[in-house]
């Protein structure tokens, strides 16, 4: 097998497949990539888990300190100025309850805006990588993605903390949580994949996030329920697609109950998507990102 | 491959042309990805033209050219880094490029590691890279610099490690741009005699413009002249050639125009 093989501008896949084999292999190509290049994956992880707090004494302290301020804040400064829905009275401190229903919500934008604040300027970043080194670019978005990753469980862990202290206990719903977390890094990953191809082209990219990712902010139920919303738009607003995220988590962590079905197979379908539509962009323009980066 | 003349051949290349888009307007490239079909909005600037190259396995072969001829751009589409516009290429066997030696390299992190990213990179496991690490920081001869970080290092330093890294992959193909002309006498010396050692069992593709170099490492020397090889054979012959042509000839700016393609 040559390593390197290549007609008119086209790489030169040897094997003939049918249409079958050829989804099945799209499909498995994200993954088997990321098996192959784990050892890379782990050594750039390392880099930008160490690039996070570079310079900082305190260093990961702020990963759990970040958390606890956001209580601390939502605790004491926004308890009685928001309609809660009865369903999220959990405790009899209202205050502690906004800090929940708030909290639960942030988690999940603070995650996602992380990744389209930075996505666009990723493979920037990543340039001399790209352009001096036989480099599988479609990585970073997962690398990246990782640290974000390894930051929120961190929150979410602080979040389990604080309700176990001022609720008692946590609902048994609490262990499918990996049920809805490992799509929504998907679909973080997808955005990524899609958001660092168009940066790579051109810088308006990350500019434009930095005008609407704040926007996001008000247009997902955090700071409200979308249940509050009138009709059409309590449904309008699951085409913002973090809104089913933050619908399922807050149900799993908070309330106890299972999802609505329709709003997990919703959160399933989203994630699926963004996160093939998103390989399938980048992988169609990584060769072009090469020469205009 | 079956034959053993065709497994013999590392890398062939078929009238192999790289045309980079350069766009007059800043954001003319918007309008060719969405219009692209329609007609072109970018002048194809031809950085390679018609190269037909066969290495095999075993060859030294030392590029020469001036600034801006496409010798670079030829070892990154060997390497598969960017992909020809043209032609075909075939490679066998795995790549080391030392291009650029050190830019990769994260100036907050320590040498040691940049090794561990470096190692990686080229694709070495990680148990590998430890493995090898004694040997990497002795070749180095960096000293206890390997624990600080690289924006302490002389451009120098930052060349020894870089260098030392590559020199550890055990690649079948190396391609070595330029790295050298960093380093001081007696790495360069050190740097030279690993890459006559590797020459017994490995394929080199070296580009530099120390002639002495090229002399003493190739077998094969190939001049490339916008993006066109002009002359390539034995190594002392298309060297004097070249010589008397960069005597002779003018520094033509205009090479670096796009009008004329």
């Amino acid at each position: 097998m040559p390593s390197v093989n290549v007609v008119n501008g086209k790489q030169i896949v040897v094997e003939d497949l049918g249409p079958a084999e050829r989804a099945v292999r799209f499909f498995a190509k994200p993954f088997l990539q990321m098996l192959h290049h784990r050892d890379l994956i782990q050594a750039i992880l390392r880099r930008e888990v160490a690039e996070r707090f570079k310079g900082s004494i305190a260093g990961w302290v702020w990963a759990v300190v970040a958390p606890l301020l956001a209580i601390a804040v939502y605790t004491f400064f926004f308890a009685g100025k928001l309609d809660l829905p009865p369903e999220f009275i959990i405790t009899s401190s209202p205050n502690t309850n906004y800090a929940l229903f708030i909290l639960s919500g942030i988690i999940v934008f603070n995650f996602w805006s992380e990744m389209a604040f930075r996505a666009p300027m990723l493979l920037h970043e990543y340039v001399h990588f790209i352009k001096q080194t036989i480099f599988p670019s479609d990585m970073l978005a997962m690398i990246s993605t990782l640290r974000a990753t390894l930051y929120t469980v961190i929150s979410i862990a602080v979040l389990l903390i604080f309700q176990v202290i001022v609720v008692g206990s946590l609902p048994w719903t609490m262990l499918l949580l990996p049920l809805i977390f490992i799509p929504f890094v998907a679909f973080v990953v997808g955005m990524s994949w899609f958001l660092c191809a168009v940066g790579a082209f051109t810088r308006d990219a990350g500019y434009l996030m930095i005008n609407i990712v704040p926007l996001f902010m008000f247009a997902t139920p955090i700071f409200y329920s979308h249940t509050s919303l009138p009709p059409p738009w309590n449904l309008v607003i699951y085409l913002n697609a973090l809104t089913g995220y933050v619908d399922v988590m807050r149900d799993i962590m908070l309330l106890g109950k299972l999802p609505h079905w329709p709003v997990y197979a919703w959160t399933l379908f989203t994630s699926f998507v963004t996160f093939y539509l998103g390989y399938w962009f980048f992988d169609r323009y990584r060769n072009v990102i090469v020469d205009v980066i | 491959m079956s034959s053993s003349t065709s497994s013999d051949i590392v890398v062939q290349a078929k009238h192999l042309g790289k045309a980079y888009q350069l766009y007059a307007r800043r954001n003319d490239w918007l309008k060719q990805v969405m219009l692209g079909w329609w007609k072109s909005y970018f002048k194809p600037f031809w950085v390679l033209r018609d190269i037909d190259l066969q290495v095999r396995r075993g060859e030294s072969i030392g590029i020469l050219g001036r600034n801006g001829c496409g010798k670079s751009t030829l070892l990154q589409v060997i390497c598969g880094m960017t992909l020809p516009s043209h032609g075909e290429l075939r490679v066998n066997g795995r790549i080391a490029p030392v291009l650029a030696l050190g830019s990769t390299f994260d100036l907050e992190l320590s040498g040691r590691e940049n090794v561990m990213i470096g190692g990686a990179v080229l694709g070495l496991k990680r148990a590998e890279v430890l493995r090898k690490f004694n040997s990497i920081a002795e070749f180095a001869g960096i000293g206890d610099y390997m624990d600080q970080p690289v924006k302490h290092y002389s451009m120098g330093m930052r060349t020894r490690l870089a260098f030392s890294i590559c020199a550890h992959v055990e690649a079948e193909i190396l391609v070595v741009d330029e790295a050298l002309a960093v380093g001081d006498a007696a790495f360069q010396r050190k740097c030279l005699d690993w890459i006559d050692n590797f020459r017994k069992t490995g394929t080199l593709l070296f580009v530099s413009h120390s002639m002495a170099e090229v002399r003493r490492l190739c077998t094969r020397a190939i001049w490339i002249e916008d993006g066109r090889i002009r002359e390539q054979g034995d190594p002392s012959e298309v060297i004097r050639n070249y010589h008397r042509a960069l005597v002779v000839e003018k520094d033509d700016v205009s090479r670096f125009s796009a009008a004329r393609s």
